[in-house]
């Protein structure tokens, strides 16, 4: 389908892709996303809503792969967030053409 | 601006869900009438570019990173519902399978940096665009994530005041707006907003470059 017309989209797409093991350099979280004990730390204490639910269960969490390299997971989170979002649009490609 | 589960009351959380819903709902109707064979490819590789984007986190003084969110730039190419919803299903994917904020947390999430940053985005680009167009398209990726971290600074800081016990111990997110307000918006005005902007700068210049025609068939309605 558009994999041939878009090619070059493509080319963009590719780049930020390799780029991506940069945002693992950093060993901080963004501001507000702190580990759980931060706030026994700082506060003295966890507050109640925050301790109740600290266990969602999730594919990938923290975007990494038990037993694999943090890269190596970074790269297969890239590609299964990047394939269900282009899942999504195709989807959607599908219903909108069944509707016309 | 990831918020994960348990900062957020229900008050909030559910108040989000009630906005949210209603307007992404309205953003589906809107995207029928403008994706066609030409820019639906277009929408699905930006917001691809969006989710890639955020994992490319960036350290800052003060111990902590942050990263662009690439929500201007689709709101500028195509329109800001659009890019309210390839937002919203791009922190619908990171919540669900990455536990890279929460599912409560969602809505709020999605009407932050997906409906308020596209709708700034676009007011701003519009507004400047006569003047220059790129500094345009650097101030609508500046002021699109500042606004975005304002609006889950303030939701954050809010927190206290809403939900505490009896001994006025915070039940949420625990620190006040006087705290939130400088660390959120303040990295964002100084950081991230200036990543920001060079992002919607580069991508859509980028794309002018490369492929012209595609992009001549979208920026008609932009």
């Amino acid at each position: 389908m558009f994999l041939k017309r878009h090619k070059k989209l493509f080319f963009i797409l590719g780049i930020f892709f390799f780029l991506i093991p940069v945002g693992l350099l950093s060993e901080y979280p963004a501001w507000g996303e702190w580990d759980v004990d931060f706030f026994k730390e700082s506060l003295g204490f966890i507050p109640e809503g925050i301790k109740k639910s600290t266990n969602s269960i999730n594919l990938i969490p923290d975007y990494s792969i038990n037993g694999l390299n943090d890269v190596v997971s970074y790269y297969i989170s890239a590609i299964v967030g990047v394939a269900l979002i282009f899942l999504f649009f195709w989807g959607l490609k599908v219903v909108l053409k069944n509707e016309r | 601006m990831h918020i994960p589960d348990g900062y957020l009351s229900p008050e909030t959380y559910i108040a989000g869900y009630a906005v949210a819903v209603p307007l992404l709902a309205y953003s589906v109707r809107k995207l029928k009438k403008e994706l066609n064979e030409n820019s639906l490819p277009l929408v699905a590789t930006l917001t691809a570019l969006s989710f890639l984007v955020m994992m490319i986190n960036v350290p800052i003084p003060g111990g902590t990173s942050g990263h662009a969110i690439g929500t201007a730039v689709i709101s500028i190419l195509f329109n800001p519902w659009i890019a309210f919803l390839s937002l919203s299903i791009v922190l619908l994917i990171q919540a669900l399978v990455f536990g890279d904020g929460g599912i409560t947390a969602w809505a709020i999430a999605s009407l932050g940096m997906g409906f308020l940053a596209a709708f700034t985005a676009s007011f701003i680009y519009k507004l400047f665009y006569r003047l220059n167009k790129n500094i345009a398209l650097f101030l609508a990726g500046w002021f699109s994530i500042v606004v975005a971290s304002l609006f889950v600074a303030v939701v954050l800081g809010i927190q206290p005041m809403i939900a505490h016990d009896e001994k006025g111990n915070p039940l949420f997110f625990p620190f006040d707006l006087k705290i939130t307000i400088p660390a959120i918006v303040g990295s964002h005005m100084l950081y991230f907003g200036v990543i920001e902007g060079i992002y919607t700068l580069t991508v859509f210049k980028f794309l002018e470059k490369i492929n012209s025609q595609v992009f001549s068939d979208v920026s008609k309605e932009a």
